[in-house]
């Protein structure tokens, strides 16, 4: 495969932003190599445990706690089971620096799809706000885009993959291009329509999700089934995911050569020309090392997995990064922050239940630094997840008694949890280790990223706004948990090679291309400025999209 | 420097031209582990105290207008699980307590536990529960806790003491609950 006129473009990492380059530059025209450094899994037929109900799944799809130690201690926090152990890295086989630096828990995929396959599936557009706040705010990372920029390029992909949600009109939220939203329940009806009257300015709304609720079926895909068991994989092709969506139809141009095993370590360069000449991985069933070669290179190796293959592109003996120009690269680290639930019990509708299992729920928009700098002591805002829903009784003691308490439900509860926006810091960093490397020869990622005060106030105030709402709607025995906060928790890990107009503060331009080279797109997480507080893989894949289109069209032009 | 990393440097120095199965050697394409799901890898209890545990998982979930805890599987879920899948210490609370209620049972009823009738058992397990005995209640939960999980989580839990719906394939969101039968399984 050394030869160097093969392919046209090579696509590293295939997940949710991977998938669509993919897709976009096969269907443009390009003759593909996409790259994965996890083992192939193929769209229904390697869902092994699809539709298995617990008793045909191992260890009834609890996870050992023996093997969650030694090989999934970090997996754990991404709800790795079982069901779904084949799409979750290995902690143990593939680790970073544990032991030094700050705590932060690099939840990885192991399957090609990347995180498609195990992503939460909520899926919002960013709005103008946004994209203005660093600026507006004098926080250091002015995008170089802005909604607009953006909007056709969200509603392509939207039209593409299938998103449900409700039209609301907030110019916070933007609506997307939308399929019918999966219904409130009843319990939701209710506590919506008392929290927006009790709260003035507050929503609670549909959730947004990549599950479908109307057919695809020039795709081969049927709309949910209302299993909520995604996290299988799921054979009607019902959410997206590249096996599902993007992977099959750039396999259907004909032109696209897949390549799973294939771990990245490092791109090649050229000074002289400022361009990429080649990428070099090692095929992990054999440990042969091989470099391939194409006129544009797109990471998407995930946001840290593309920051670490950019920091190991370097001179011999461990100097700077060839695309560190800036001194910018892995620096401005983010994740939301994540860990402030509440809750309560919702009084009456107990001759209602839900039938079948919804995936999503609702979700209350940011309300905080709307309009103008509100004086709540932080800066940005977070949302909240949630739902209602009805839980089988747990009654105490044992025996015929028991068993048949067991046979009722409780009462409608509600929970929520909240995503809130960290501002990018300069030294919230990730660095190579200068000494420890994994089985590739690759240094280990090490992690010095913490949460500071604006996110911790936000956290309080997230907290303190939660338990009001819910006892504003009306709820009784209303409480609310904080646990640890360890960014990457969240999995909407960001940032690292922030876009900007500057090339001395900036490792990518307002095409997600490398200042440092012209050939170069990275396209996922890494080239985020700011992380608003709302789910990001909608905003990955419209970037692609527009990222591609824009590389091609150079490309054509005889300027990348 | 171990034969693994002495396989390692050769990987380096070799680089692409490394034999597949020296690769192996060398620990670059290490196999991802799978869950054992064959026979316990070790005897956790005895042959009393398995008959004893038996018998309690069935107190806890009994056979009732539906099969109990020994028709759906429980005490092989129990075993496997302590053997293979759960932590070593998890078994201490286990194994001790089932020697509490047995030697309670001796005191009380002088007659080894598994001897003892379904309401003296019942009597055995409520005084664990109320941490009458010696590490009761630590015994009680933990075994309640696994019983619980095991019978739900089996083919009879889900669906015949519950309700499994493969493909809902629809979502009521005010479905009148004297529609419901049973418990939906998840």
């Amino acid at each position: 495969m050394a030869s160097t006129d093969r392919f046209d473009a090579i696509v590293i990492g295939s997940g949710i932003s991977g998938g669509w380059a993919a897709k976009e530059l096969t269907e443009k025209g390009l003759r593909v190599l996409m790259l994965d450094r996890g083992h192939m899994v193929e769209h229904q037929q390697d869902y092994t445990y699809d539709g298995r109900p617990a008793y045909d799944v191992p260890a009834r799809n609890m996870m050992p706690e023996r093997l969650m130690e030694s090989d999934y201690f970090i997996a754990k926090h991404g709800y790795v089971s079982p069901s779904n152990q084949a799409f979750h890295n290995n902690d143990r086989l593939n680790p970073y620096d544990y032991g030094e630096g700050s705590k932060f828990y690099w939840i990885r995929p192991a399957a090609v799809g990347g995180k498609s396959l195990i992503w939460g599936r909520w899926s919002f557009r960013w709005s103008p706000a946004d994209f203005e706040a660093n600026k507006r705010e004098g926080v250091d990372g002015v995008w170089p885009i802005g909604y607009d920029d953006l909007a056709p390029w969200y509603s392509y992909v939207e039209k593409y993959i299938g998103v449900s949600g409700s039209r609301e009109n907030l110019p916070y939220l933007p609506d997307s291009e939308f399929q019918p939203a999966m219904p409130m329940n009843v319990a939701e009806k209710w506590m919506k329509q008392r929290l927006e009257t009790a709260f003035p300015g507050r929503k609670m709304i549909n959730a947004r999700l990549s599950n479908m609720t109307e057919d695809k079926p020039e795709q081969n895909r049927t709309k949910c089934q209302f299993r909520n068991q995604c996290g299988n994989g799921c054979s009607f092709g019902a959410y997206f995911s590249t096996q599902a969506v993007t992977l099959p139809a750039a396999r259907a141009t004909g032109r696209l050569t897949l390549r799973s095993d294939a771990m990245v370590t490092n791109l090649e360069y050229d000074a002289a020309t400022k361009k990429v000449t080649g990428v070099r991985f090692i095929d992990a069933k054999t440990g042969q090392a091989e470099v391939v070669q194409a006129k544009l290179v797109f990471l998407n190796a995930s946001t840290l997995g593309s920051v670490q293959i950019l920091m190991n592109s370097r001179q011999p003996g461990g100097g700077r990064s060839h695309f560190d120009s800036s001194g910018t690269l892995g620096r401005y680290v983010m994740d939301h922050i994540f860990r402030v639930s509440v809750g309560g019990d919702i009084p009456g509708m107990e001759e209602f239940i839900e039938y079948g299992r919804r995936p999503g729920g609702i979700y209350v928009p940011r309300f905080r630094n709307i309009d103008s700098a509100d004086d709540v002591g932080f800066k940005r805002g977070y949302g909240y997840q949630g739902s209602a829903f009805r839980a089988p009784a747990w009654p105490v003691g044992f025996g015929k008694s028991m068993k048949e308490g067991m046979r009722r439900y409780g009462g409608w509860q509600f929970q929520m949890g909240a995503f809130g926006e960290c501002l990018p810091y300069k030294d919230n960093q990730v660095v190579l280790s200068p000494d420890k490397t994994d089985r590739f020869g690759i240094p280990l990622m090490r992690f010095n990223v913490t949460f500071r005060d604006n996110e911790l106030r936000m956290m309080a105030d997230a907290r303190e706004q939660g338990e009001k709402m819910l006892r504003g709607a009306g709820l009784k025995n209303v409480g609310s948990k904080v646990r640890e906060h360890v960014p990457g928790d969240a999995i909407h890990e960001m940032g690292g090679a922030r876009m900007g107009d500057d090339p001395r503060a900036s490792v990518l331009n307002k095409w997600s291309q490398a200042h440092d080279a012209t050939n170069l797109f990275v396209t996922d997480g890494a080239q985020m400025a700011s992380i608003s507080c709302v789910n990001p893989s909608l905003t990955f894949m419209a970037l692609t999209t527009r990222a591609v289109d824009h590389a091609v069209k150079s490309l054509k032009a005889g300027a990348a | 420097m171990d034969r693994r990393h002495a396989l390692a440097g050769m990987a380096a120095m070799f680089g692409a031209q490394l034999f597949t199965p020296l690769a192996r050697a060398a620990g670059l394409a290490p196999a991802m582990p799978v869950i054992d799901q064959g026979a316990p890898g070790i005897q956790v209890f005895t042959p009393p105290q398995r008959a004893l545990m038996t018998a309690l998982s069935e107190r806890i979930l009994p056979t009732t207008d539906t099969p109990g805890a020994i028709a759906a599987g429980v005490p092989a879920y129990i075993e496997k699980l302590l053997a293979d899948w759960a932590d070593v210490e998890d078994r201490d609370p286990i194994i001790s307590g089932l020697a509490e209620i047995d030697a309670r049972s001796r005191q009380d009823y002088t007659l080894a536990a598994i001897d003892a009738t379904p309401a003296q058992q019942d009597a055995l397990l409520t005084l664990a529960m109320n941490n009458d005995i010696p590490d009761g209640w630590e015994f009680f939960e933990a075994f309640r806790q696994m019983v619980i999980a095991g019978y739900y989580t089996s083919e009879i839990g889900m669906t015949q003491e519950r309700e499994y719906l493969p493909v809902p394939g629809e979502y009521d969101g005010a479905f009148p609950y004297s529609q419901v039968n049973k418990v939906y399984s998840a």
